[in-house]
């Protein structure tokens, strides 16, 4: 029996490092310790994150066939010895819950959760480096290239850019007798993605055979991985993956005794969002600041250290592998006509059941929130969903039916992006995500182009005031002035695609802003500034939010409602927050 | 190399296969704006303004860092292309602290350079600060004396004890001009009396030369401020020119309305005579308009038959009243007819015994005050309904007045006159008021006590409450405002008439001081040239920008040091007599005076870049005002980065983030001194380590500053006073070692200026070093004969010891072993530099 | 002098581009990024300080001034900021009255408020890195966080007591 608990971040956070202690404590108890966790014929292992990241920890049991038994879910340390007696039914995942996998079509996350992540021969036993067997004993890097046109796998990094294009360009770029290089650019830093950093916890292998492939591809011999210092886990296991892959010969010098050297390292990123550009990345890989340079020319052509040089997203890596060794054929068959396979989504916000969740490119967006992921939490409305994160846009409820692949979420203002799927409900205020969203680009510009730097602060000036009830007439028509003309003129794509979240905003949700620009009023009653506080019949007078008050403008007798003196209400939303009755209206 | 073709703007251009477009935009003769681009360094591309249309392309590309392609048609001048730039200008403007020009120059109507002309004089330049003056005021000894001069009031040595006397100092040239001396008992002081006359004035620049004839005529109707400024400018620019004028003599208001004490007729008869002399033809006893319509002795119909185009600058002649009972009586006279009538009957009427009320508290009610008293009046009165803080008169009037003896009621207002058996006034029944509520402008209005009236004798009121024009006779088809002044286009000063022009007083119902006239006077200037040359350009003030956030405070440390004394005449001696009330300076203290400028104006304002594309792009930044990077309190002083650095200035307010002092100092020089530091909005250019930039590795080389296209680093000029200056350049080669580097020199008034790297002849920036940059120039002396002088810094050790053996030696050798050399060749720090001369 | 650092020296001073590990590692050693370890770097490795400066000012993960002895990187992504992150960072700033950047006076807290940690399923996120690693706290609540803080600050000074 294997008991397999998973470990991805989400998994830890809530607790699972805890929950495998308790079941090796008990399991010790039981048989004693052995050095691989391996108990009396019980063996205790970890996964990466299978995606449901709303019900960790998980704990999955597997039986002796090899096949899972069981799959606990919550299993918090005080739950271990259930578990291991068999009497934690309760946590046993329910059909509905168990849906939220069985919809979906994994081919990038198609080992994790399942595989332990520090184990090489469990991602080999898994079929893992057939496809760079494959590429290396039998295909040219040309046939490579065109397997992968074949499958009409585009960059899952944003831009949807078609992979073989790159590696064709790149392949083709004169080297001047140096190296290239193939570079997977790990820094994940949309706000509200994670699906890199799953795969790289759960499937670290699926990435370095995927590049390995890559590298045969263009001729590269050296691949760097470039990843969030933020992920120190994904590090972690990315730095015993390589060193396993060294061992067991499928990186490094002579790989499969087909003479191709091929080998990786890794270097963290400092926290820059802007880095996530290839030139900004590459000029940090350089140990410079990340400033973006301007294109042409291209990484392809002179990329890192001036060499031709090719970047590719993690999750783009991760599909080569099942491209090479099923056929380009049997991954387009998944997807659209333009958007090929499958796709990756972090399911997050006011969301049910938040988590990953991988699709066949084309699922209307209603499936992924409503079939998939449960609807909006707590019986709210759904609002919109925010999708690429500060380049891409919201979507509004009225166009859940928009299919997702590349083309139809670009006609909506958004961007397919890195994946990342913000769903909000109504008390979602979209001028204040327009604001969140430009806060965060204006501090993430690298400074360099004055479009980017000056128009970005400039935009954020105009939300707040909005926000804080102080906009203008001529307010809307002047940011989408700027955001025209940010997007027309900024040297790289953080900032031409700076404005995109303001510009769908007021596409679909104009009325938002004129609410809060000519009534003052918050459509959403969020923005502080523009709320009221009042107390309603609810009230039975318990005193507790005139307790909390910190200007006393609540007043009233023992067990009789309370009242706000407006004058002195400072909009602190203690009272509401205090108040155990819901008495405390906010409009 | 292959060449390929490229159109730009319609323009064929052949360039090597691999030029940019910025490149081929170059060769066709294209302008395309950058501020971030130098040949020596990597493409950078963060300033943006070089965005061009390429035809196919449905993007803006950035000229300097595309490759041009064989085909390619690109457009530079498309509205999407404009409105990119223009917006980019303005963002960097919303984040630009600094004064592009002194408040000085901005209070001034005619934007006169004060801090030019002062600085000027502090540097003992008397004819160039004369010269400076007269771009702008062709009338500085009578403008000197008369004008209300705001340039004072927005001094920022007020903010320190008082204005800087600008006035003065450009009376002082003006009369240097004429060769008048400063009364003799100005003071006590007798400094050497200047000699030169009028001829002087004559031998500056535009005077007795102006450019070839132009071969048109312009009529000019008045001769007062407008119409005498008016044809100097347009004399200078070559256009012959005739001056109508219905008085027998020249100077208008100035003349007629502007009491002798205070400007006497002979400094405006020798200022009209340098006019005069220039070949302006002056028609006298000629007044302008329809015979039938009252008797003018030449009509328009006519004048625009004989010249090419006409101004109208008639002034503003009539004298109006308060509207109270019995102001038709005899005894009750306007104010401006008041003065006039006293210049032209010489002194007359005797006012001996009499009681005189002037009503009004503005600069004409002060002159009618002070001259009744002349005339002997027993009581002077003045009648103003508010206080004497209101009071629109300069401060200096109202004292000099109430020296005098003129006795000031405030706060009350004549309802009515009264007779006396003869007929003629006797008494004025005045309401007393108090000030009330603040109005909209926040000015306290008067308002009457109820009941309360008080009543003076008197024999003579007059009334210097307001002008108006009459301008009903000129034309019947001219078309005139509401209240009966010329009706023009306040950008192109053209009236309803083709080819009839019109400024000051008389148009558009603006009455205001002289200056305001005069500042018509050049800006129509502009527009009539381009008209008679047959094209149209409108007048527009320049976008500047200005700083609102100067205080005391950031002052505070400045030492206390008031104006020389200005000797003026004892209010005993005056009263008596119509002789000049004021001395006026000796060179001396004009200079003395020169140097308690503050030099707010940016350095860097005739090389500007930010400054010239603004004004091209017609920038309007206001609309994204917010915050700024560098805080205007951190830049509280007005040069805010002091790093100690004897050569360079920072000012970090004024930064663009274009890169290029970073980049140049890594990748020309060598150095990185300087580096961005931060991200974001936030990103600045400091020195390593945000230590000052004397600590840092800086090697003085200066080419920082020649890269700036801001005022962001500056240096500091071998100039007692530093004054941004227009300057002209010359070509020289550095003499402190072999290698032979070229220099631009700039000089000005003879004085030298500062060095600057040359181009080569593929138009990079030549090497230089800190002895080539900052080596030369003598702190203040002139650089005789063109020849470089040494310069030494104050409190620091010379740079070049003299005598003995060349402590450069070693320098020169191994710049000759080079070949050229580049600042790091030689020293790796300005202390080393002091260290190899032996110091 | 900074012979926590010198192997780092060995192995990446003569490598180009080593610059952002060479100042990760000090960090590490450090807990910051002194001017004096800025200086010495620039001795060992050539680069410029003016650049080294540049660098570590322009990623978030650098710090210049000393650190407390928990750093707590409170998550304001875009999930965990639709979820509260707002009301979060308040009970932090208003519990422990430091602001993003700052360090509490006896030195045991840092409050760095980060883009995102990329757990936003367990919105609003914040991790802790203290002596013994890092851990990371999802679904708080402003009670929740409150409590956290506490918990560390008791744990503390029974440690030191």
């Amino acid at each position: 029996m294997r008991i397999v608990v998973g470990e991805g971040s989400c998994g830890v956070a809530s607790g699972a490092k805890k929950t495998e202690a308790a079941l090796a404590a008990l399991l010790a108890e039981r048989g004693g310790a052995a050095g691989d966790g391996s108990y009396s014929g019980i063996t205790l292992e970890k996964a990466g994150c299978v995606g449901n990241c709303y019900l960790e920890p998980v704990v999955d049991v597997y039986g002796d066939d090899g096949g899972l038994a069981a799959r606990y879910v919550r299993a918090t340390e005080e739950r271990a010895a259930d578990i291991l007696a068999g009497t934690a039914d309760d946590l046993l995942i329910s059909d509905e819950d168990a849906a939220f996998l069985s919809q979906q079509r994994r081919i990038v996350l198609r080992n994790a959760g399942l595989i332990n992540p520090e184990k090489i021969e469990e991602y080999i036993a898994a079929g893992g480096y057939e496809a760079l067997r494959k590429a290396l004993t039998q295909m040219t890097p040309e046939e490579v290239i065109e397997e992968v046109k074949v499958a009409g796998l585009r960059g899952r990094g944003g831009a949807g850019f078609p992979t073989w294009f790159k590696w064709d360009a790149a392949r083709n770029a004169d080297a001047g007798g140096g190296a290239k290089y193939m570079v997977c650019n790990a820094d994940e830093g949309d706000p509200g993605a994670f699906m890199d950093r799953s795969v790289l916890e759960g499937d670290p292998h699926a990435v370095l055979e995927g590049m390995a492939i890559g590298g045969y591809a263009i001729g590269a011999h050296e691949g760097v991985i470039y990843v969030r210092a933020e992920y120190p886990l994904a590090i972690t296991r990315l730095e015993i993956a390589i060193a396993q892959a060294e061992e067991k010969g499928v990186l490094g010098k002579d790989i499969f005794g087909t003479g191709y050297d091929f080998s990786i390292r890794i270097k963290a990123g400092a926290g820059a969002f802007v880095c996530g550009e290839e030139t900004a990345l590459i000029a940090s890989l350089e140990g410079e600041r990340g400033m973006p340079r301007l294109k042409p020319p291209f990484p392809a052509q002179k990329g890192f250290w001036k060499q031709p040089t090719n970047i590719n997203n993690v999750e783009t890596f991760a599909n080569v592998p099942f491209v090479i060794r099923e056929g380009g054929a049997a991954f387009a068959a998944y997807g659209t006509e333009k958007s090929k396979g499958t796709k990756v989504f972090a399911l997050a916000g006011k969301i049910a059941k938040g988590g990953l969740v991988e699709v066949p490119m084309g699922l209307p967006l209603r499936d992924v929130i409503f079939g998939i992921g449960g609807g909006i939490k707590a019986g709210r409305a759904f609002k919109a969903v925010q999708m690429g994160g500060p380049s891409g846009g919201c979507i509004p409820a009225a166009l859940a039916d928009t299919p997702v692949d590349y083309e139809s979420i670009t006609q909506t203002g958004a961007i397919v992006g890195s994946g990342g799927m913000i769903v909000m409900d109504e008390d979602t205020c979209m001028v204040d995500m327009a604001r969140y969203f430009l806060d965060f680009t204006r501090k993430e510009s690298c400074g360099k182009c004055n479009y980017c730097r000056v128009g970005t602060k400039r935009m954020l000036e105009i939300l707040e005031r909005i926000t804080l009830g102080e906009g203008r007439d001529g307010d809307i028509e002047l940011l989408e002035e700027l955001a025209g003309k940010i997007k027309d003129g900024s040297l790289c794509g953080l900032g031409q695609t700076a404005p995109n979240p303001v510009l769908t905003t007021i596409r679909y949700f104009r009325n938002e802003y004129e609410d809060h620009i000519y009534n003052k009023h918050c459509t959403a009653h969020y923005c502080k500034a523009l709320v009221t506080y009042a107390i309603t019949d609810a009230c039975v007078g318990c005193t507790k939010c005139a307790r909390n008050c910190p200007t006393g403008a609540i007043s009233g007798e023992v067990k009789k409602p309370h009242g706000i003196d407006q004058a002195k209400c400072v909009k602190c939303g203690k009272c509401e927050e205090n108040c155990a009755f819901g008495a405390v209206l906010r409009d | 190399m292959a060449s390929i073709n490229v159109t730009i703007d319609g323009k064929q251009v052949s360039v090597n296969s691999g030029a940019t477009l910025l490149d081929a935009a170059r060769a066709a003769g294209v302008d395309i704006p950058t501020l971030c681009y130098d040949e020596r360094t990597e493409i950078y591309g963060s300033c943006g303004l070089c965005v061009v249309e390429v035809e196919g392309n449905p993007k803006l590309v950035k000229a300097c860092s595309t490759v041009a392609a064989d085909g390619n048609v690109v457009h530079t001048d498309t509205a999407r292309v404009i409105e990119s730039r223009k917006t980019m200008l303005e963002l960097l403007l919303s984040n630009h602290v600094g004064d592009c020009r002194p408040p000085c120059v901005q209070a001034c109507p005619a934007h006169t350079d004060c801090q030019g002309y002062v600085g000027l004089m502090a540097l003992g330049k008397t004819r160039e600060a004369l010269e400076l003056i007269k771009e702008k005021i062709p009338l500085p000894a009578s403008i000197g004396r008369v004008c209300p001069h705001p340039c004072e009031q927005e001094c920022r040595r007020g903010l320190v004890e008082e204005p800087v006397a600008i006035a003065y100092i450009k009376r002082f040239c003006g009369d240097w001009a004429l060769g008048l001396q400063p009364g003799a008992d100005a003071g006590g002081r007798q400094d050497a009396a200047p000699t030169n006359g009028i001829a002087a004035d004559n031998e500056c620049r535009g005077g007795l030369q102006p450019p070839a004839d132009s071969g048109k005529s312009v009529g000019i109707v008045g001769a007062g401020p407008y119409g005498l400024s008016l044809a100097y400018f347009l004399r200078r620019m070559g256009h012959a020119v005739t001056v109508y004028e219905a008085m027998p003599h020249a100077g208008g208001m100035l003349r007629y309305g502007i009491p002798e004490y205070r400007l006497p007729k002979a400094v405006v008869d020798a200022e009209a005579a340098g006019i005069e002399a220039m070949g302006v033809t002056f028609r006298y006893g000629t007044k302008v308009g329809a015979p039938e319509a009252g008797g003018g002795t030449v009509t328009l119909d006519e004048l625009r038959g004989a010249h090419d185009a006409v101004c109208l600058g008639i002034g503003a002649w009539v004298s109006t009243g308060t509207g109270a009972d019995g102001e038709d009586l005899p005894g009750v006279v306007g104010g401006i007819d008041f003065l006039r009538e006293v210049v032209q009957a010489d002194g007359i009427p005797d006012f001996r015994g009499k009681n005189v009320a002037v009503v009004g508290g503005g600069n004409t009610a002060m002159d009618a005050c002070r001259t009744a008293v002349r005339l002997g009046a027993e009581n002077v009165y003045n009648i103003y309904r508010r206080t004497k803080a209101e009071m629109p008169a300069d401060l200096i009037e109202i004292e000099e007045a109430e020296e005098e003896g003129v006795v000031f009621k405030n706060l009350t207002n004549p309802i009515r006159y009264e007779a006396g058996a003869d007929g003629r006034v006797c008494r004025a029944v005045l309401q007393v008021m108090e000030l009330g509520e603040p109005d909209a402008s926040g000015r306290r209005s008067p308002v009457p006590v109820e009941g309360k009236t008080e009543t003076i004798d008197v024999d003579t009121v007059i009334l210097a409450v307001g002008q108006a024009v009459d301008a009903a006779g000129i034309a019947a088809d001219l078309e005139l405002t509401r209240k009966g002044g010329v009706a023009y286009d306040s950008a192109t000063f053209r009236t309803s008439l083709p080819g009839v022009f019109c400024g000051g007083d008389c148009g558009n119902d603006k009455i205001s001081i002289a200056v305001e006239a005069i500042a018509d006077a050049k800006h129509s200037s502009g527009v009539i040239d381009a008209f008679l040359r047959g094209e149209d350009a409108p007048y527009r003030a320049p976008y500047i920008v200005e700083r609102t956030d100067v205080t005391e405070r950031t002052f505070e440390d400045r030492e206390r040091e008031c104006r020389p004394p200005m000797g003026v005449l004892a209010p005993d001696v005056r009263k008596g007599s119509f002789d000049e009330v004021v001395a006026g300076w000796t060179e001396a203290d004009a200079a003395k005076e020169g140097a308690r400028c503050l030099e707010c104006g940016c350095g860097d304002f005739f090389e500007c870049r930010l400054y010239r594309y603004a004004n091209e792009y017609d920038v309007k930044p206001e609309r994204f005002a917010g915050a700024y990077s560098v805080s205007p309190d951190d830049a509280a002083t007005l040069n805010p980065s002091d790093d100690g650095h004897p050569f360079i200035v920072r000012e970090e307010g004024k930064c663009i983030l274009c890169g290029l002092c970073v980049r140049v100092c890594e990748e020309v020089c060598g150095v990185s001194a300087l580096g961005l530091v931060g991200r974001g909005f936030d990103t600045a250019v400091k020195p390593e380590m945000e230590k000052p930039l004397a600590e840092s590795g800086c090697v003085a080389c200066g080419q920082c500053v020649a890269a700036c296209p801001t005022g962001a680093l500056q240096e500091r000029l071998p100039l007692a006073k530093s004054v941004p200056l227009e300057t002209e350049k010359r070509e020289a080669v550095c003499e402190f070692c072999g290698a032979g580097c070229r220099l631009v020199i700039e000089e000005c008034a003879g004085l030298f200026v500062k060095a600057n790297p040359a181009r080569t002849e593929d138009g990079r920036l030549g090497p230089i070093c800190v002895l080539g940059k900052f080596g030369y120039g003598t702190g203040g002396a002139e650089s005789a004969g063109g020849r470089l002088v040494l310069r030494s810094v104050a409190g620091m050790p010379p740079l070049h010891g003299g005598g003995g053996a060349d402590p450069l030696a070693a320098v020169k050798a191994k710049a000759a072993s080079l070949g050229s050399v580049s600042f790091e060749d030689a020293f790796r720090t300005i202390g080393e530099a002091y260290r190899a001369q032996g110091v | 002098m900074f012979s926590e650092i010198e192997p780092v020296m060995e192995k990446y001073a003569g490598v180009p581009g080593s610059l952002i590990t060479i100042l990760q590692k000090t960090q590490d050693a450090y807990g910051y990024l002194s001017e004096d370890a800025i200086a010495y770097i620039a001795k060992r490795t050539g680069v410029p300080a003016s650049k080294i400066y540049g660098v570590a000012t322009f990623y978030t993960q650098f710090r210049l001034k000393p650190v407390g002895r928990y750093i707590l990187m409170l998550c304001k992504g875009t999930a965990c900021h639709v979820n509260g992150a707002a009301g979060i960072e308040e009970a932090v700033t208003e519990h422990l009255g430091i602001a993003d950047g700052e360090t509490t006076a006896d030195g045991l807290f840092t409050l760095d408020v980060v883009a995102c940690l990329g757990c936003c399923s367990l919105a609003p996120v914040m991790m802790v890195k203290g002596p013994d690693g890092e851990e990371t706290y999802g679904s708080l609540t402003k009670a929740k966080v409150r409590s956290l803080l506490d918990e560390i600050a008791a744990r503390e000074t029974e440690a030191a007591s």
